[in-house]
């Protein structure tokens, strides 16, 4: 009895996503010089070196790292648990940095995970949704009440991450190619904060203290703004709020 | 919206943007990636300003046309979102899957050609081209096996989608190439049997050719290599049957400098000019 369509498809998708084709293959025409399984192993190869080349885009700094052919074992093993459900690769693997800290072949370079991770950052910023950014100016005329009021909306490329080992700093030596900076970095292990977000044609970063980042956190998460300033920390935290205005890391705000 | 021209074309790449936007190449239109679009930021940035010099072609990988389970809601959505903000002068994607259960399997994939799949295929195009509000092209594949139970040769299906639906064919002479290689078909039969008022695009790329322990070549679609001389040879067999249509040769690996594509593009459109009268408006319904 001829197969559906469907059951063709899920036999299929099973054999791409394992590499094992034997479910296709009675399926298959086996009337060339050519065999079934080889044929089958071109869909795999492009599968996963589709996936692998969407990494590579999206971890730079990684692969300079560790070196090609490494970043290309890394990532394949990745792909193994790693499916995308969606066809715009550049939402794709997000969860390499999580996955190299578990990674055993990675573990003497324990600086690897967060370097990925703030590459994420950087590379989900520069993708996200265009907004305009909140000008300023249209809170001038807020009666001091409704300042207390205000619920912000951030720029949708916004990203505050929690790094460590000088992720930023090797991320920035790496992409620039400063081997002297390279040479000079003795990672450090002290966590640290930092917020990115997408401005002009560019993603900027600055690092953020344990108390600029939990003010951050809660005026991005929509927090109303007098129940997040703190009365021992309010001149920093209001200096800090014009920094976020200034540089476009709100995109509106509410008073409701 | 901005019309294709019945001329040569490049494809737009993240590593050429700021020169495209900077340099104004002279070529007559670009073809994205749709999916490389979807989202926002830097690269849309780009695409917007690209779109103020060159009329824009929107060509999908990732809508699975093919797929038993129908379109994801989603990402004709974005394919919708993307085409009003680019008005591009043609929308396209491919006669083949890559979504089963919701998975996206980052590829190209074969159909049995069955009358099951045709149906399948044609209430999916029906449904893009009615979520476009237009007509859209849908392109012959490569591929590496066949089905036992297929029971419709390609270019028969291709046809068949093409007069069912209404939607416009994107010739690929690549992929007529390398499926004709790998599995004994005649790219001239294949040809032949495309309804030429249909055609609204043709692709042309270079592919690799793997020898396997056997000492048999199977070749793969790539686009990371110069076009050989059969593949020319069967685009100007197509071009003296479908006319001059809108031209493109696609470089997705080993993208070479602006320039060369520039060339690439211009050996395309001598043929054109050479062979080619223009035989109707490209389809920019």
């Amino acid at each position: 009895m001829m197969p559906t369509l469907r059951e063709v498809q899920a036999a299929f998708a099973q054999s791409l996503l394992t590499g094992e084709p034997s479910g296709t293959l009675p399926y298959l025409v086996d009337d060339h010089e050519i065999a079934p399984a080889d044929r089958m192993g071109v869909y795999r190869n492009t599968f996963v070196g589709t996936l692998v080349a969407a990494l590579r885009i999206t971890y730079p700094a990684i692969e300079r790292l560790v070196g090609e052919k490494f970043f290309e074992g890394a990532a394949t093993r990745f792909v193994r648990d790693h499916v995308p459900h969606a066809a715009h690769l550049n939402t794709y693997g997000g969860d390499f940095g999580d996955f190299l800290a578990g990674f055993a072949p990675a573990a003497s370079l324990p600086y690897l995970p967060d370097v990925a991770r703030l590459e994420w950052a950087v590379s989900s910023a520069a993708n996200a949704p265009d907004a305009l950014p909140l000008d300023p100016a249209a809170l001038g005329s807020l009666s001091e009440a409704d300042q207390g009021r205000i619920k912000f909306q951030p720029h949708p490329s916004v990203r505050i991450v929690h790094l460590a080992y000088d992720a930023d700093r090797i991320r920035k030596a790496v992409i620039d190619k400063n081997e002297a900076e390279m040479a000079g970095l003795a990672p450090d292990a002290t966590p640290f904060w930092l917020i990115a977000h997408r401005k002009d044609l560019d993603v900027v970063m600055r690092r953020l203290t344990d108390d600029e980042a939990r003010f951050s956190q809660a005026l991005m998460a929509g927090g109303q703004l007098d129940q997040i300033l703190a009365p021992d920390g309010m001149e920093a935290q209001i200096a800090l709020l014009g920094e976020h205005l200034a540089t476009g890391r709100f995109a509106g705000y509410s008073l409701d | 919206m901005s019309p294709i021209p019945a001329t040569a074309g490049i494809g737009l790449r993240f590593q050429h943007h700021r020169a495209v936007v900077e340099t104004k190449p002279r070529v007559a239109w670009l073809e994205i990636h749709t999916e490389n679009y979807m989202g926002g930021g830097i690269p849309l940035h780009f695409l917007e300003q690209a779109r103020r010099d060159y009329p824009i072609s929107m060509h999908g990988v990732g809508l699975s046309l093919g797929s038993g389970e129908g379109l994801d809601d989603a990402h004709l959505a974005r394919t919708r979102a993307l085409a009003d903000r680019i008005e591009p002068g043609l929308i396209s994607d491919h006669l083949s899957w890559s979504v089963n259960d919701g998975t996206y399997l980052a590829d190209l994939l074969p159909l049995p050609l069955t009358e099951e799949a045709l149906d399948v295929v044609c209430a999916n195009v029906t449904r893009f081209q009615e979520a476009m509000s237009r007509q859209v092209l849908v392109e012959n594949p490569s591929s590496y096996l066949r089905y036992g139970h297929s029971t419709i040769p390609e270019w028969e299906f291709m046809a068949a989608v093409a007069n069912r639906t209404g939607c416009g064919i994107l010739c690929d002479v690549n992929n007529i190439f390398v499926s004709a290689s790998n599995h004994g078909w005649d790219a001239l039969t294949y040809l032949d049997a495309l309804p030429a008022k249909a055609i609204g695009e043709i692709h042309l790329a270079g592919h690799s050719k793997r020898v396997l322990d056997n000492g048999a070549v199977i070749r793969i679609d790539d686009h990371g290599s110069d076009v050989i001389d059969e593949v020319w040879a069967i685009y100007a067999a197509a071009i003296e049957r479908f006319g001059a249509v809108p031209s493109l040769i696609e470089r997705d690996n080993n993208i070479p400098a602006l320039e060369s594509l520039v060339g690439e593009a211009d050996h395309a459109a001598a043929i054109l000019s050479r062979l080619g009268p223009a035989q109707h408006d490209a389809h920019a319904a």
